[in-house]
């Protein structure tokens, strides 16, 4: 690290990579030692302000204010670049249809996630199953809401195979290179997910 | 289109049929139904409407599809104004249980008669026709319940930490969508703690927190983001913040801050487009 470094340097890294993100609408991998020296630098930091406080009787010196803002930007910093993730990750999680074992069996999106966003996906698709049970019967919430469905059924092509599915005409072994007519509402979650294409 | 004269036509024609084949009593489900059909469609004709109801009442189902379109259309208009408002208004705005039950319970029965028709062989080519179209305005309000719980969704979210210390907002919410609130605004601080919060040297930041010279941490709704409004009626005079005044007629659009319209949107005097 260069001499010249600043307070708040690495923490406007943080947030450039959060914008960095939106821009390009790409999930980044988590930077995990950008955080650890984010922290690392909190405690120096700490440190600092701790022996400033202890150094003078009844004035704190101005020096004190400057690091307690440093504190404070780093920590705002850090919680904005994780709470930008999660969003990010939720976005992600309903866009394939709330399939999350699909989403961590893909090793692009698995490798760019920290073991506490793990965590996170877990629970947060918990919640949702126990909301969506609330319906479960009459609607699935998870669904697309992107277009409105004009037709009932749909001429779909078999791009990955995924094995014996129930619809309404009984059960369909989708195998890759195979073209079938089907009922939209039974194969959606299977086009989002990329296993089937729309034959336009 | 044309099958729709062809339709009209049909059912016409079956009445005529009907009128002729009064006496024999072996009549086919499917012919009755059209029968049903003609009645609700034309439904001038007494005796007409006295055979059906003496006839075999072959199929309960058949008949509640009929009764759809009537019943349901203002459910349906409802929906899709609270839908709209709801994906316009920054705010949450009060739940509509009854309605939403009320709508659901109808899918569901819906779907069940459309199993049953299409189950029967007896169901005709043109029944089928029917059948169909009633599935696919089934789909079409599934989405619009869909996209309308899953706003309501997303804005709880977002709003969670806010709503977990906020009755009044509370009061807005079902009890499932509370307790997701709840829930959410639980776990997300659990990731922060987890991930950067207890690595710190101590807690030096609450999240609830009004920090000094920065922005609380707290998403709140902007409830002063501009919406417009569309007067279904006449409405009382609007009083704005700098002083002046509005009355909006039916009819009438408006740009305004969405605090302004907030009471008459309650009271259903506008909407939000």
């Amino acid at each position: 690290m260069s001499e010249t470094r600043q307070f708040g340097d690495l923490a406007t890294q943080l947030v450039i990579e959060s914008r960095r993100s939106t821009h390009t609408d790409t999930l980044l991998k988590y930077n995990d030692s950008l955080v650890r020296s984010i922290i690392r630098e909190q405690r120096d930091l700490e440190k600092a302000a701790d022996a400033l406080s202890d150094h003078v009787g009844d004035r704190p010196p101005p020096a004190l204010i400057i690091i307690q803002s440093a504190i404070n930007r780093n920590t705002r910093c850090l919680l904005a670049y994780h709470s930008h993730r999660v969003d990010r990750l939720r976005d992600l999680y309903w866009s394939v249809g709330g399939a999350l074992p699909h989403i961590l069996s893909t090793q692009d999106i698995r490798s760019k996630l920290s073991p506490h966003e793990v965590d996170y996906l877990r629970q947060y698709n918990n919640y949702v199953m126990e909301f969506r049970s609330e319906f479960s019967h009459e609607l699935d919430i998870t669904a697309s809401i992107t277009n409105p469905p004009k037709d009932l059924h749909v001429l779909v092509h078999v791009v990955k195979d995924c094995g014996v599915i129930e619809t309404e005409l009984g059960t369909i072994d989708f195998q890759k290179g195979q073209r079938f007519m089907v009922r939209r509402a039974d194969i959606e979650h299977l086009i989002v997910q990329g296993y089937l294409e729309e034959v336009l | 289109m044309d099958w729709e004269a062809e339709f009209q036509a049909g059912t016409l024609l079956n009445n005529v049929n009907e009128k002729t084949s009064r006496s024999t009593t072996d009549r086919g489900t499917s012919s009755s139904t059209r029968h049903g059909r003609s009645t609700t469609l034309l439904g001038d004709d007494e005796d007409d409407r006295d055979v059906s109801m003496a006839g075999p009442s072959s199929d309960p189902a058949v008949d509640e599809i009929l009764e759809w379109n009537i019943a349901e259309e203002a459910h349906l208009e409802k929906l899709t104004r609270h839908w709209m408002n709801e994906r316009h208004c920054p705010d949450i705005l009060p739940a509509e249980d009854e309605l939403l039950s009320s709508l659901l319970d109808h899918i569901r029965r819906q779907s069940e008669a459309v199993q049953l028709l299409r189950g029967e062989l007896s169901t005709s080519e043109e029944e089928h026709l029917r059948i169909m179209l009633v599935q696919t305005e089934v789909e079409r309000i599934k989405f619009v319940l869909r996209s309308y719980i899953r706003t309501r969704l997303w804005k709880i979210e977002k709003y969670a930490r806010h709503i977990v210390g906020n009755e009044e907002m509370q009061a807005r919410l079902t009890t499932s969508e509370l307790e997701h609130a709840r829930r959410f605004a639980k776990l997300t601080d659990q990731h922060f703690h987890h991930s950067v919060l207890q690595s710190l040297p101590e807690m030096r930041v609450d999240l609830d927190d009004e920090p000094m010279l920065a922005p609380s941490m707290v998403t709140q709704p902007d409830l002063k983001r501009p919406v417009f409004v569309h007067a279904l009626t006449t409405c009382p005079i609007i009083q704005f913040e700098d002083g002046t005044s509005l009355q909006m007629n039916k009819g009438h659009i408006s740009l305004m801050a969405y605090a302004a319209a907030e009471k008459l949107l309650l009271r259903g005097d506008v909407e939000l487009v």
